[in-house]
């Protein structure tokens, strides 16, 4: 035996038939408010299955919990990444430090080049002498050393203990 | 236009490469030189006048005479020649022509006899002095100037 709500939840439903149906309408007080009650009641059905149906199809929150991972990765990643949308390394700060840093070590190399360049430029510029010898038997207690007046960009080739000669030797 | 700047770029590399060898026909300046300490020195030859200041700083002497020399053109870097005196000579054989000037074998004699031989690179811009014997109160130098 149905209480009856039972048996109106049944006829807003459909699901009453026969005698059942005929007893059911008869007891109601007013008809046609139930008629309208019952339209109601279908029309909020129809939207529900509607509204639910849509959800389960679009499967919302798998697509919500991927967007919040996505967005926590974009967060953790660096602030050059995400605005860039490609990465690279050469951010205009490093590129003005590395531009730097090539220029002082040409300059320091330069540098260094042109200091090591220099005597050897000196040298050539001033007169060497490559070798010297004096004959041992006429002179044997010679020396022989030579220096560069570079002030006066002079080479000098300086003996001693050669054989002293007479004044005579002095002749034209 | 790129054309004429590519010519005149091929010409100013030319002209800066073979601008080192253009070295014109150079004289040899040698010269067999009596320094001594004087009570009125005579003025010195112009041949020594650019070392003047050197040749008095380092020997101490207050008279510089030529008593033999030679100009000698190098036209090839191979010639030789010879700066005499009465009893000195001189000999200079080139040997070759370097970018700075010239390589020189030089001989001292007296009379025949072979006092001091050297082997050198005389630079166009560095004079040689060469102290040789000491002769009575004086001393002999040896000079050689590309002129």
């Amino acid at each position: 035996m149905r209480t009856f709500e039972q048996k109106w939840t049944a006829w807003l439903d459909g699901q009453l038939s026969g005698s059942e149906l005929t007893e059911f309408e008869a007891s109601l007080p007013d008809k046609a408010v139930a008629e309208a009650e019952k339209a109601n009641a279908k029309k909020l059905g129809a939207l529900l299955k509607r509204e639910i149906g849509a959800h389960g199809l679009a499967n919302e929150e798998f697509f919500s919990h991927q967007l919040r991972e996505r967005i926590a990765r974009e967060s953790a990643r660096p602030s050059g990444e995400r605005d860039g949308g490609v990465s690279t390394w050469w951010t205009i700060r490093r590129l003005l430090w590395t531009g730097t840093a090539s220029l002082a070590v040409f300059l320091a190399f330069a540098i260094f080049v042109m200091h090591d360049k220099n005597p050897a430029e000196q040298s050539q510029y001033l007169t060497q002498i490559l070798n010297a010898r004096v004959d041992p038997v006429v002179s044997p207690n010679a020396t022989i050393s030579m220096f560069e007046a570079k002030e006066d960009r002079v080479t000098v080739l300086w003996t001693e203990g050669l054989q002293s000669l007479p004044a005579d030797y002095a002749a034209k | 236009m790129a054309r004429w700047l590519a010519l005149f770029t091929a010409f100013i590399a030319l002209i800066v490469s073979v601008a080192p060898e253009l070295h014109g026909a150079e004289t040899v300046w040698s010269g067999l030189v009596i320094a001594e300490n004087v009570a009125q020195p005579q003025p010195i030859p112009p041949e020594l006048t650019r070392i003047e200041r050197p040749l008095k700083q380092l020997f101490g002497y207050n008279q510089f005479q030529v008593i033999g020399q030679s100009s000698k053109i190098l036209k090839t870097g191979q010639e030789d020649w010879l700066a005499t005196s009465k009893f000195f000579g001189l000999h200079v054989d080139a040997r070759g022509e370097t970018e700075a000037g010239y390589v020189l074998n030089l001989k001292l004699y007296k009379e025949k006899e072979l006092l001091l031989e050297t082997d050198t690179k005389l630079s166009r811009r560095s004079p040689l002095v060469i102290k040789g014997p000491q002769v009575g109160s004086g001393q002999l130098l040896l000079v050689l100037v590309v002129q």
